[in-house]
């Protein structure tokens, strides 16, 4: 009786032994994902910060200004006048009847190469 | 086994073999135990004085966690980001750990070679806890150093503040030091609010911490600040400063005050500007000035709301007032009965204070304490200074005052004041953070009548259409601005200084329907050309309108050339 007993428990135990073994590399193996994880996870946090600090200082008013004043006279650019500001009250209505002879004016007019758009809304 | 031998004899005991061996082996049992308990008690002494060990886990002194902490971002109205941080490696080491410090320092070389090998291997030697090798790090750096696999080096990821905008925002901000804690500006002003405490305890981390969204409109800050830069040559002044309120709500969209310093340079606060030291400080809430002829907006609304003169009354600017041996005069002296509008108009001093004296000087200083130029002021910002105005009025020291002079508030209390002025006569407390309707109608306090806000309104047109305002109206066409100038001679030597000015200018637009107040300030202009001046409409008036020019269309304000807006403003009677 004592003897099975025994035995039973050797056998126990020595399984117990082998799957502790075993646990323990998974845990440590667990553990060394883990950390390598956090530290991806960290380095990732960082660089977004780096990146999210990079975004807000190219969108910063006083970083675009340079660049507008850089390129002032390449790209013909003016700061808005008051009187260039017009509303919808100003444009006319839609004619009743397509208006064939204006449309025939603007066509020969840009044939002609003089764009109406270029003039400032609301008259000269 | 004992043998009886006697009745009085000693008895014989006799000890056999086997139980003799029983006892030795009985005795040497025990011994084994003694030893065993022994050995067993000091591994648990050597147990619990190792459990008794307190290691040092501070770096210089801070916790990992105080060093890893970080700080809300900071946020404009439209959510760009004003301050933010940035998570940089850090490398350390803890020297009793590492195994072959001459391996190490040959390995780490390999990756950083500008670190001198003799002081390397001196910080690697030893039992400290923690050494510091090299901070701030790149992430690429970072991770050829973890592929070395040195034992006992480590990372720590620190953070770093950064303003995207430069100086563009430094007195709203204000900086933090090497610690991260805020100083001065809105981070000093977070910490108060309990983020030093979540920092401390090490939950203040990652990205947990909500972003503080401000009132501030980086556009508004930006236009301001270049259009007050480009006025300090212009004008070649001392300084110069200016701030945006939205009447409506309180909020500051815009606080610039020149020279200002780098948040990313904290050292930068306290630098000495043109050789002159401590000029760097915010000149809106912590100067406090003779505002001048501003002040005139004041004594002519409470003297307006409080009945004791109408818009139609006269008043007698012939002579000057004469207070035993001085005599106040006006600057631009007309010397003939001026009506309201003209006193306003011209800034009269004599008609000023007739007005102050048909009203009585203790109604006047009670006036000024209803609009709050005693109380220091409400806004977050830590660096603000209180008014400088006396408890009781003396006759003459109250006439000075109804024209601004004698008497001392920061240019953010006018601001505060003028736009409840023309915010049909109801205050909001100034304010850095964004309002929400519910605190705006909470806070809302009434200072003066719709009726008078509308004559000071009428007052203010009138005098950026045909007043002291017009240079300043030229600049703005169409966005319907009104204001006040003052022009006030700076103290110096105890006496008024006839060459050195401080100017002011006070102003709000749309005035048919008021959305932004504005102060000007600038300290000891010049003209700009021969044929313009040095009083406030040249200079303070000037930057004025070039700050509306810029900031009405990106805030949503439309140009108006309407004749009749003016004319229904300004009624042609009071021209």
């Amino acid at each position: 009786m004592i003897r099975k007993l025994n035995i039973l428990l050797l056998i126990t135990s020595s399984i117990a032994f082998v799957a502790v073994y075993g646990l323990k590399y998974s845990v440590e193996e667990v553990a060394k994902n883990k950390q390598a994880l956090e530290r991806h996870i960290e380095q990732q946090k960082g660089q977004l910060s780096l990146l999210e600090a990079d975004w807000s200082y190219l969108n910063q008013p006083s970083y675009i200004q340079p660049i507008i004043d850089r390129h002032i006279a390449q790209l013909n650019l003016q700061p808005i006048k008051q009187t260039q500001f017009g509303s919808l009250s100003e444009l006319p209505m839609r004619p009743v009847q397509p208006d064939t002879a204006a449309m025939t004016a603007l066509f020969s007019s840009l044939q002609a190469g003089v764009d109406p758009a270029d003039k400032p809304i609301g008259g000269q | 086994m004992a043998i009886m031998t006697g009745g009085d004899a000693a008895p014989i005991s006799l000890t056999g073999a086997k139980k003799f061996r029983g006892d030795l082996t009985r005795t040497r049992i025990r011994w084994v135990i003694i030893g065993l308990v022994t050995l067993f008690l000091i591994v648990c002494g050597r147990l619990v004085q190792l459990g008794m060990v307190v290691q040092d886990t501070t770096i210089e002194g801070r916790t990992r966690e105080a060093i890893s902490a970080s700080r809300p971002a900071i946020l404009d109205r439209n959510g760009l980001e004003m301050a933010v941080d940035i998570r940089v490696p850090s490398l350390y080491a803890e020297p009793r750990r590492i195994i072959d410090v001459d391996d190490a320092v040959e390995k780490l070389r390999t990756v950083l070679p500008d670190l001198d090998p003799a002081w390397l291997r001196n910080k690697l030697s030893g039992e400290k806890g923690f050494v510091w090798i090299k901070r701030d790090l790149t992430p690429a750096l970072e991770d050829k150093i973890y592929q070395l696999g040195i034992p006992g080096l480590d990372f720590l990821t620190e953070s770093k503040r950064f303003y995207p905008g430069g100086p563009e925002a430094s007195h709203i901000l204000g900086s933090v030091n090497v610690d991260n804690q805020g100083i001065g500006g809105i981070e000093q002003y977070i910490d108060s609010q309990g983020l030093a405490q979540l920092q401390s305890v090490g939950i203040a981390n990652g990205g947990n911490l909500k972003p503080v969204q401000l009132s501030i409109d980086m556009r508004v800050q930006h236009v301001m600040r270049q259009v007050l830069l480009d006025a300090l040559t212009r004008y070649q002044a001392k300084a110069d400063a200016g701030v945006m309120i939205d009447v409506k709500t309180g909020e500051v969209l815009g606080l610039v005050s020149l020279p200002d310093f780098d948040p990313n340079d904290p050292s930068s606060m306290i630098a000495p500007y043109n050789g002159e030291k401590a000029m760097r400080f915010n000149r809106i809430t912590a100067g406090k000035y003779e505002l001048g002829s501003t002040f005139k907006t004041v004594t002519i609304a409470g003297a307006l709301d409080a009945g004791a003169i109408k818009m139609t009354d006269q008043f007698d600017a012939r002579f000057g007032v004469r207070f035993g041996r001085f005599t106040i005069t006006d600057f631009h002296g007309q010397h003939r009965m001026l009506s309201l509008p003209e006193v306003y108009k011209y800034s009269s001093n004599v008609g000023a204070i007739h007005i102050e004296q048909t009203w009585g000087k203790d109604n006047f200083r009670g006036f000024m304490t209803k609009v709050g130029f005693d109380s220091p002021l409400p806004i977050e910002l830590p660096e603000k200074t209180t008014s400088y105005i006396p408890k009781t009025l003396s006759d003459v020291t109250a006439a000075t005052a109804s024209f601004g002079h004698g008497i001392s508030i920061t240019p953010l209390h006018m601001a505060a004041a003028m736009a409840a002025f023309v915010n049909n006569g109801v205050y909001e407390p100034p304010t850095v953070y964004k309002r929400t309707p519910q605190e705006v109608a909470q806070l809302a306090k009434r200072f003066i009548s719709p009726k008078t806000s509308l004559e000071i309104r009428e007052l203010m047109r009138l005098n950026g259409i045909e007043g002291s305002g017009s240079v300043m109206n030229r600049l703005a066409e169409g966005y319907r601005v009104g204001g006040k100038t003052g022009t006030a001679e700076k103290v110096e030597n105890g006496r008024y200084s006839r060459s050195k000015n401080f100017n002011v200018f006070a102003s709000a637009f749309p005035m048919d329907a008021p959305k932004y107040a504005m102060v000007v300030i600038i300290d000891e202009p010049h003209r700009e050309s021969a044929t313009t001046g040095d009083t406030a409409g040249w200079n303070a008036g000037e930057i004025t309108g070039r700050i509306v020019a810029g900031v009405a269309p990106m805030l949503g304000v439309a140009p108006n050339f309407d004749q009749a807006l003016d004319d229904q403003m300004v009624p042609v009677s009071i021209r």
